[in-house]
């Protein structure tokens, strides 16, 4: 059997292990270990699985993820969502939508805080869904906007999106971290807009919560100071040169746990809860990523990426058309994979094609989050609408996917905005690294 | 007997996984001191070293809670039309599978620990032998196969399935 057989064989065989539910790690490892041991052999196999396995669990760059995941843990477990939520209330929640407003923007706070989508719409939905409720909000915009506004934990930095693509392709963490600032800002304006259009619409959906005094608002933001003080250590360190992205992870995630120990809102168990689950996520992740380091070379031995741009090539479509086919492709997979998983079995395959059509892999990693944002929300596997279902059971998954479809068009818009003007994403890193 | 051994394995994989949350507080001290260091003009010697090693006890350490508590990412797109039967099977499958990579997992890495032995490789500046955190990898490799292993025959036997019992996660 020639290589190109073989390769096809394994994705075949990889398609069909995911569809029976085998978990994603299991099947890449299944799938690239035998495609190596049947192209080159059973030594190259296993010398592949030690050495891979051992070098990506010693990866120095890897670090960021769990401490990044900590930081986000320990923040949640400190009450600064709520905070969060409460200093964005006070601003705008007296304006018709506002509840909702504040929570995409304590959503896009605390994904300063936490690199995770997931972990986002689960704290934010504690804490916002029921005040939404109090006010009548309907709750198609209210869960709508939870799962949608939790997106931005992947996009904006820190985002463990980010730390994987970076992986993957070779690309600079911190870039990626920046350009990931005005895409997430841009979109979290666009989510604050869908609101205000929709509550504009139907003002039913949205009725205002009460005026707050200066006094109240004060306090609410002053509530809020610690945590913008993470974000300029954290995001302005890496920024200003200061950290590294590493050293910006472990500084955020010990500077938030000094904060709740001083402010006594972290107890010792709750901090070893977080940190017991910060570690069995990297522990998912990380399984992945390893899987992913040995079905790639099988795929390179088997010639399949290069086919792949072969066959995009001869398509003979101008760069951008091919940029759209591919992101289109993304938007498709992003409805039956989940978004991690996609990002790791598509990468080797497109990420060649993408850099000898001479696109900025900058730009391209955060299109690719940010289609992997969408997919967090599209039918039928929208994880981030599952996540909001656990929070809010009385609400069916019809009426949350009814709720999500004004983000997710906004989402869209950013998405074409971001494909339009490349400088919106590439502007803050080439200023500081070039 | 099973829920002996459960019981055990338990023990176990909470101890593991309390090992890996140790090695993540590691991470955060040394690089705050590192980086508190760096600023008075004297950065933690052998820093690096710390990190990436202890970066190999929290990765594996937590990788049998991981599997208890059913934290690996499938596609379940197609569960609900599955047979109770069918999902059962890839259930158990699913996880000798696993169990099946993790014990390759330890092999590999054992033979490579050999070599690391025998040339005695070590880390860069502190000179910690790479030999005892492969074996550390290879002891929590294993304890997580043996999860596994529990967790096929407990489907098999009494067709329970701890990773949807969110009361007993541990």
């Amino acid at each position: 059997m020639s290589g190109e057989a073989i390769g096809l064989v394994g994705i075949i065989a990889l398609f069909v292990l995911l569809m029976l539910r085998v978990p994603v790690a299991f099947a890449m490892f299944l799938v690239g270990f035998l495609g190596i041991w049947a192209l080159n052999g059973w030594n190259a196999a296993m010398g592949l699985l030690s050495s891979e396995t051992f070098t990506l669990a010693s990866s120095p760059e890897l670090v960021v993820v769990p401490l990044f995941i900590l930081m986000g843990n320990v923040a949640s477990a400190t009450g600064m969502s709520r905070q969060l939520f409460n200093a964005a209330y006070a601003i705008v929640g007296h304006v018709r939508g506002g509840l909702a407003s504040a929570t995409v923007i304590g959503c896009g706070g605390f994904a300063a805080l936490s690199g995770s989508s997931v972990a986002s719409a689960l704290t934010m939905g504690r804490v916002s869904l029921s005040e939404m409720e109090r006010f009548k909000y309907d709750e198609r915009l209210a869960t709508g906007v939870v799962a949608a506004g939790g997106t931005l934990g992947i996009l904006i930095p820190p985002s463990t999106g980010f730390v994987i693509f970076a992986i993957l392709t070779e690309q600079s963490i911190g870039r990626l971290f920046l350009a990931g600032v005005l895409p997430g800002l841009l979109l979290l304006s666009a989510f604050v807009l869908a609101v205000t259009f929709l509550c504009w619409l139907r003002p039913g959906y949205g009725p205002p919560g009460p005026r707050t005094s200066t006094t109240e608002k004060l306090r609410a933001l002053g509530g809020a100071l610690p945590i913008l003080a993470v974000i300029v250590v954290t995001i302005g360190g890496i920024y200003g040169g200061v950290f590294s992205p590493v050293e910006a992870a472990g500084v955020g995630a010990g500077f938030v746990i000094f904060y709740g120990t001083v402010t006594r809102q972290l107890s010792l168990s709750a901090f070893w809860q977080a940190a017991r689950n910060s570690v069995v996520t990297t522990a998912t992740v990380m399984l992945i990523l390893i899987a992913a380091h040995m079905i790639n070379p099988f795929l390179a031995l088997s010639h399949i990426p290069s086919y792949v741009g072969e066959a995009l090539v001869a398509l003979d479509m101008p760069v951008l058309g091919t940029l759209l086919l591919i992101l289109l492709m993304y938007l498709v997979l992003g409805c039956f994979l989940e978004g991690f998983a996609m990002l790791v079995l598509t990468l080797p395959i497109f990420f060649p094609v993408v850099l000898s059509l001479g696109i900025d892999p900058i730009w391209f990693g955060v299109l690719v989050v940010l289609t992997l944002e969408m997919g967090l929300v599209s039918p039928p596997v929208g994880i981030n609408v599952f996540i909001v279902k656990s929070v809010a059971p009385k609400v069916s998954l019809a009426n949350i996917f009814r709720g999500v479809f004004p983000f997710w068009i906004a989402m869209l818009v950013t998405l074409m905005i971001l494909v339009a003007f490349p400088q919106v994403s590439l502007f803050l890193p080439n200023t500081m690294f070039n | 007997m099973l829920k002996t051994l459960r019981k055990w394995a338990d023990r176990l994989i909470g101890l593991s996984a309390n090992i890996g949350a140790l090695g993540l507080m590691v991470e955060v001290v040394v690089i705050l001191v590192d980086v508190t260091g760096r600023f008075f003009g004297k950065p933690l010697f052998g820093s690096q070293d710390m990190i990436t090693m202890a970066m190999v006890i929290l990765v594996f350490g937590a990788m049998a809670l991981c599997d208890r508590n059913g934290g690996h990412i499938a596609v379940d797109l197609l569960e609900p039309y599955f047979p109770r039967w069918l999902n059962r099977i890839i259930d158990i499958g699913a996880a000798l599978l696993g169990a099946l990579i993790f014990v390759f997992v330890a092999w590999a890495i054992w033979e490579s620990a050999k070599l690391s032995v025998m040339l005695n490789l070590s880390t860069n500046l502190l000179r910690l032998p790479k030999a005892w955190f492969q074996w550390a990898l290879c002891g929590f490799a294993i304890l997580t196969a043996l999860g596994m292993l529990l967790r096929a025959l407990e489907l098999t036997v009494s067709r329970r399935d701890l990773r949807r019992e969110t009361d007993t996660a541990l």
